[in-house]
């Protein structure tokens, strides 16, 4: 079975094949053998020995998909790390959310909260890094700014508002 | 005092409901809406719910706690710290309900409260504070006022809540052009925060470390010092990293400081736990800051340090007792004690809040490590309050032992399904000038903006292709079925957890 994965922007290539008691794969071409065991849900222990055997690496991974768009969170060693599948669900563009580059700029609430505070209004003229409104989260308030100068299109929320995390909340053009 | 109602939630709610364990004392909870499958709910002797989620309308409802408080039979209460802990209402709600306040009297926690009649009452007690306003400045003195009074003090400059705490309402004044910007959200974010929008000025010492000192009170007329915590690892004005001792106090600034505390909590008849916060500079001159007048988040490392439990103290003197510890011991630390406050939040994204459900949790142990945590498996972190979900501390014979144990721990610590903090801690723990102990409170911003936002933790080479073998062999396994040695254990799993969600609906 073959497998293409970006992870940390860098096209990954891995081949399982079946044998007694271990896996072959091959990664960007190397093989090694893997000696797996699935020791809870989504927990892998796995023993990676090189082609040669000469070398064996223990490593705990536990694999989580993230919601519905097949992108795996793959935690190892306290770390995590993002694998996608080529060209599948999971790609994720990195202008999600328009904050750079050209365009309208859409303001989107990054969390669950409440708007304290709207700083402008439609018709504004706004400079890089000029604060557009103030949204309390687990009892912080954050200033949401603009990511460069424009001018301010829409005003979607009011003071006092609650929103959901994804939500828009202005369009800086 | 027999039974105890805890006025709090998360981990400090835990860990008092633990240290009444050990003492045979009954332990009552309160919960909010979103609270109801909270870890401190579950390990209480009694759970009493108090109101829905906000906290206005749960933890912070003194009417409600106190009629809880009679109903449940309990004869004292417990704050934790955070909500109601240092609300001399409250304190005195419980009074005069009949119910013991382990804690300060109302009095004092009023006295200390208010940052503006600290000051003065460390002036009086002969210790040096950091020169600024005596006066609370509150809605009626006007910006040209206030600027005025800046004018007087000096740039750079600190604004800071007159009822404050924990770095809200407070902020930085450079310079003269932002002052009116500065007043405006430390005067909002003080007034949401603690219904007192008044704020003060006091000039800004330069590199300064962040040193505190831990007293303990008894009714009894004694106070007793406790050897310095250092607190300098701050991310905007919050502590995320605290140790015991401080590697920038040496023994003769030990007992000056310890003593000006300790002179500070006598002049004002201080009971109880309570803090009291210093100021260092490069020269080795302390500067009286605030006292906290509550069991302190990073109360741990001085545990950890003097083998003393601070919240059986705390009860004990509440019924009481007489502080029977040696005063000599207390200033003599054993070894050394590090504490990570490990947060709900995303560091490579500006530490944003990450709120949700930790679908897996693997706790560190092992020599010298201690957990102090709400967290578990299965648990919604709510938005609704402070987003801090566990402290790891760790404790060795020397710094450098206590340190490479924190980051065995923090290898071994996996919260999954949210983001938090423990990448960032990964990271300040192989800091060279962390590790050499040269920092001061503006440290880990001074850090973070050199890195320009660049991830905190790289996975490296090795470690991005394990995560390739362990997706593939997610999704072979899942779409072939197979038999892989050792399914056994997982379908148990797998079993249980269905079983246990079909038995929560």
């Amino acid at each position: 079975m073959k497998f293409e994965f970006d992870i940390a922007d860098r096209a990954r290539t891995v081949e399982i094949h079946r044998q007694p008691g271990a896996y072959r794969v091959d990664i960007d071409g190397r093989s090694c053998i893997v000696d797996a065991v699935l020791v809870a849900d989504g927990t892998w222990s796995l023993l990676v020995r090189d082609a040669d055997g000469r070398r064996v690496i223990s490593a705990e991974a536990v694999v989580v998909p993230q919601n519905g768009n097949g992108t795996l969170d793959v935690y190892i060693a306290g770390r995590s790390i993002q694998v996608n599948f080529r060209g599948g669900l999971g790609r994720r563009s990195r202008e999600e959310g328009g904050t750079h580059g050209a365009g309208p700029q859409r303001v989107v609430a990054p969390m669950p909260g409440k708007v304290v505070r709207v700083l402008v209004k439609p018709g504004d003229e706004v400079h890089p890094r000029q604060g557009l409104l103030v949204v309390e989260a687990m009892k912080m308030e954050n200033e949401l700014r603009a990511s460069r100068a424009g001018r301010v299109r829409d005003v979607f929320v009011a003071e006092g508002q609650s929103v959901e995390a994804g939500v828009a909340l202005m369009v800086v053009e | 005092v027999k039974k105890i109602l805890i006025a709090n939630r998360g981990e400090i709610a835990v860990r008092v409901i633990r240290a009444c364990r050990d003492m045979g004392i009954g332990t009552v909870a309160i919960y909010s809406e979103c609270d109801r499958p909270a870890l401190h709910v579950r390990l209480a002797d009694e759970a009493w719910p108090v109101g829905s989620s906000p906290p206005r309308d749960s933890y912070l409802r003194i009417d409600r706690i106190v009629e809880v408080a009679r109903q449940s039979g309990a004869d004292g209460v417990h704050p934790g710290y955070g909500f109601l802990a240092e609300n001399e209402e409250f304190a005195a709600a419980c009074r005069e309900a009949g119910l013991t306040f382990i804690g300060p009297t109302p009095e004092a926690i009023a006295l200390m409260g208010s940052k503006t009649a600290a000051r003065r009452a460390a002036i009086k007690a002969g210790v040096p504070v950091v020169p600024g306003t005596e006066e609370p400045l509150d809605e009626s003195v006007s910006d040209a006022q206030v600027e005025e009074i800046a004018e007087r003090i000096g740039y750079p400059l600190m604004l800071k809540a007159v009822a404050g705490g924990g770095g809200k309402g407070m902020r930085m004044v450079a310079t003269r052009d932002e002052l009116a910007g500065a007043l405006r959200a430390a005067r909002s974010e003080a007034g949401s925060a603690f219904g007192d929008s008044a704020v003060y000025l006091e000039r800004r010492i330069l590199e300064p470390r962040h040193v505190e000192v831990q007293l303990l009170g008894d009714h009894h007329g004694t106070v007793l010092p406790f050897v310095e915590r250092e607190c300098s690892l701050q991310r905007r004005h919050q502590k995320v990293i605290e140790e015991s001792p401080s590697i920038a106090v040496s023994p003769q600034t030990r007992q000056a400081m310890t003593a000006a505390a300790a002179a500070v909590a006598r002049a004002v008849n201080y009971t109880n736990a309570g803090t009291i916060e210093f100021l260092l500079d490069a020269q080795g001159q302390f500067y009286f800051l605030e006292m906290n007048t509550r069991l302190q988040v990073e109360h741990p490392v001085t545990e950890m340090v003097t083998g003393v439990d601070l919240v059986a103290w705390q009860i004990r003197i509440a019924r009481g007792e007489r502080l029977t510890l040696d005063p000599d011991a207390l200033l003599s630390p054993r070894g050394h004690a590090v504490e990570c406050r490990i947060y709900a939040e995303d560091p490579d994204s500006g530490f944003m809040p990450s709120p949700g459900k930790i679908i897996g949790l693997r706790v560190p142990h092992g020599p010298g490590v201690r957990d102090d945590s709400g967290a578990y498996e299965g648990g919604e972190v709510p938005i609704f309050y402070d987003p801090m979900i566990s402290k790891l501390i760790a404790w060795g014979d020397t710094r450098a032992q206590a340190l490479a144990r924190l980051r065995r721990a923090l290898v071994e610590y996996e919260v999954r399904g949210i983001k938090t903090t423990l990448p960032f801690f990964q990271w300040v723990l192989t800091d060279p000038d962390f590790l050499a102990g040269r920092f001061d409170t503006g440290f880990i911003d001074r850090k973070l903006r050199a890195r320009g936002g660049a991830a905190l933790i790289e996975p490296d080479e090795q470690q991005e292709a394990l995560a390739a073998i362990a997706a593939a062999l997610s999704h072979a396994t899942r779409v072939a079925a197979p038999e892989v040695p050792g399914t056994g254990t997982s379908s148990r799993w797998k079993a249980r957890s269905r079983a246990e969600a079909v038995a929560r609906t």
